[in-house]
């Protein structure tokens, strides 16, 4: 059962959301934008709904607000079949990417604009108006025009006016995608204070892995309609699904070759390997850049795990050394430290060491 | 030289618009006055003025005037709008709808009036279907929607003729406006009504009183379409001034002139009015 959490004399309910099978086509289109989605967002818990544009992830959270109805399939709040709610009494509050503040009102008519289509008192209005304002860190600018607020300032102003109804569910569409570095940062540790103190369900729509990583509790990533993969932020790091997402998390380095008994057989030799998608048969072994380690050339690269290797190219990028390695036929993407890789020179011979517990195999993909 | 390029530029549409404005409404206005030299009139009065403002045929005829230029409007932009919000929608045959919406764009007010002329006189082709099929017993029975009393026949042409000149109007700002405030509206607990109420509509009015602005002020000085359908009393004070402007007796000039200047500077009070009116309208919302 959801448990209410007091805010300033406010109650959130936590609300446990289920998409089970849900499908949308639209009309004259070739495929499915969301091709039989199951997912389970825990209540009072921030998710990410991550993947490339046109992947099928504003399209879902639409459905899940009620903008947009489902050909198939069900969503459920708390257990109970939604589809038949209309938007306005669903109680899942969209932000837009935008902001849509509406330009004719002020901004503490923007923020209290969901009380009064409730019919809430003015003199009720007027005070949960500056709760929100002060919430978002934006108190006393309840007679300022949405035109004289910064894109910082739009975007908490939207927040703050969908809070103001206690939704059920809180849905963020891009929330950080038209902000500068500088507010992105803000924003994103005011969004995940705000989550954690209402503990409000939130499902935020993304294309931005970094920005997912950082926010959310669980990130569900689509590709093509498609749900690929559902997990904390870490697993898409240490345990991806298959090599589209890997690549999707910057992974870059793929090896096909075979598994078997914890051995990796490969064109480049045999790897041990602690984990992996493939225990047995046809794999492809991968590992994350930054988790290759870049030694001298004569450090030990007849040992098991160890390549010797050419380095073909090297970018530094500020934060650290991105150095492209040649081994035989294949290309190795290490990122390392810039101080660490300061003396190596493109042509030079290194050693590349793939620790064990970093290895991890995948299925090999269909072309 | 570059500072005058503007200027340079925009001075022959300036030239001919000055030209017809300073002066039609200069000699209108002295022949208003009563001065008119070549008929021996070399005195500036004001009695035309205090003529026409004290007959009463020529106040039944500013109040006609006002009614058809007041009545058209506004049924022409409630109904554009209407019809605009549906065109938005998705439906089959939208497209087909959307043409049949505007096909009257380019055809002339004069058209019209000849179609509703045709259409529905008590002589004409509806009246005629009707005791065709003994719905009257006579064509005459037909109730009077041309040269009648309430302007019917004028309000219809108008409205006939400005639903789609509105409507493409109200059409271009939907599309610019999108759906997306009302989805958010409509997430924040907002039922139809309130949508429209408080979120498309104050987003779409000041566009929409604009152009019927543009309405207004043509149907107030419209000269055809009531001279075609309107009755012969009272008529509609351009009806009224053409007749007096092209009587025999000369003298008639000076107040036929006189209504021109009224309904200029009658229909610029108005537009005026109208204009601080939706200003007021659009802050409030």
């Amino acid at each position: 059962m959801p448990r209410p959490v007091a805010l300033d004399g406010c109650e959130f309910d936590m609300t446990q959301v289920v998409l089970t099978d849900l499908t949308k086509k639209y009309l004259g289109a070739t495929a499915p934008a969301v091709d039989r989605l199951n997912l389970e967002c825990e209540s009072g818990r921030l998710h990410a709904l991550l993947g490339p544009s046109g992947c099928g992830k504003t399209t879902t959270m639409k459905m899940i607000a009620g903008l947009l109805k489902p050909n198939s399939g069900d969503i459920a709040f708390d257990g109970a079949s939604v589809l038949h709610t209309p938007a306005e009494r669903r109680g899942a509050v969209m932000v837009f990417q935008n902001y849509l503040l509406f330009p004719y009102m002020s901004v503490g008519e923007n923020v209290g604009f969901g009380l009064k289509m409730r019919g809430v008192d003015k003199q009720t209005i007027r005070r949960r108006v500056a709760e929100m304002l002060e919430l978002v860190r934006l108190p006393g600018i309840e007679a300022r025009r949405p035109k004289q607020l910064s894109g910082g300032q739009q975007q908490r102003v939207a927040l703050a006016r969908a809070l103001i109804v206690q939704p059920k569910v809180l849905l963020l569409d891009e929330p950080l995608s038209n902000l500068d570095a500088h507010l992105r940062d803000e924003m994103r540790e005011l969004i995940r204070t705000i989550q954690q103190q209402m503990n409000i369900t939130t499902i935020f729509v993304t294309h931005d892995q970094e920005e997912a990583v950082v926010l959310a509790d669980r990130i569900a990533l689509m590709f093509d309609g498609v749900l690929h993969q559902v997990d904390a932020p870490q697993r898409f790091y240490d345990g991806p699904v298959s090599a589209r997402v890997a690549r999707f998390f910057g992974g870059a380095n793929f090896l096909p070759g075979q598994m078997h008994n914890g051995q990796f057989e490969s064109r480049l030799g045999c790897f041990a390997v602690g984990q992996g998608a493939v225990l047995n048969g046809p794999a492809l072994l991968t590992i994350r850049p930054e988790a290759i380690q870049l030694c001298a050339a004569e450090s030990g690269s007849q040992q098991k795990n160890h390549l010797p290797g050419r380095i073909i190219s090297r970018l530094y990028t500020g934060a650290n050394t991105r150095v492209k390695v040649q081994v035989n036929e294949f290309t190795l993407t290490v990122i390392a430290d810039p101080h660490a890789v300061d003396a190596a020179r493109t042509g030079d011979m290194v050693t590349l060491y793939l620790a064990p517990e970093r290895l991890w195999t995948l299925p090999i993909e269909s072309p | 030289m570059e500072r005058l390029r503007p200027y340079l530029m925009l001075s022959p549409a300036l030239l001919i618009i000055m030209l017809f404005f300073l002066g039609g409404l200069g000699v209108g206005l002295m022949r208003s006055l009563n001065y008119m030299p070549i008929i021996g009139l070399t005195e500036p009065n004001l009695d035309a003025y205090v003529g026409i403002l004290t007959d009463r045929t020529f106040l039944r005829s500013l109040g006609l005037t006002l009614y058809i230029a007041i009545a058209s409007t506004a049924i022409s932009m409630t109904l554009a709008v209407a019809s605009g919000l549906l065109l938005r929608r998705s439906f089959r045959g939208k497209q087909v709808m959307t043409f049949l919406f505007q096909l009257n764009l380019p055809i002339p007010h004069i058209v019209g009036a000849i179609g509703i002329l045709f259409l529905f006189t008590q002589g004409g082709f509806l009246a005629r279907a009707a005791h065709a099929v003994h719905l009257i017993e006579q064509p005459a029975d037909f109730p009077a929607l041309v040269f009648d009393r309430y302007a019917i026949g004028i309000i219809a042409e108008y409205v006939w003729k400005e639903i789609p000149f509105i409507g493409v109007v109200v059409l271009a700002i939907l599309q610019a406006v999108g759906d997306e405030y009302e989805a958010l509206a409509q997430t924040l607990g907002a039922n139809r009504w309130q949508r429209f109420r408080h979120v498309l509509l104050p987003l779409i009015l000041p566009g929409v009183l604009s152009v019927s602005v543009i309405v207004l002020a043509f149907t107030l000085g419209a000269y055809e379409i009531p001279f075609m359908l309107g009755r012969s009393f009272p008529q509609a004070l351009p009806v009224l001034a053409v007749r007096s402007y092209t009587d025999p007796d000369l003298n008639q000039r000076p107040q036929a002139m006189a209504m021109a200047i009224v309904i200029t500077v009658f229909s610029t009070l108005l537009i005026l009015a109208y204009m601080e009116l939706s200003r007021r309208i659009v802050r409030k919302e």
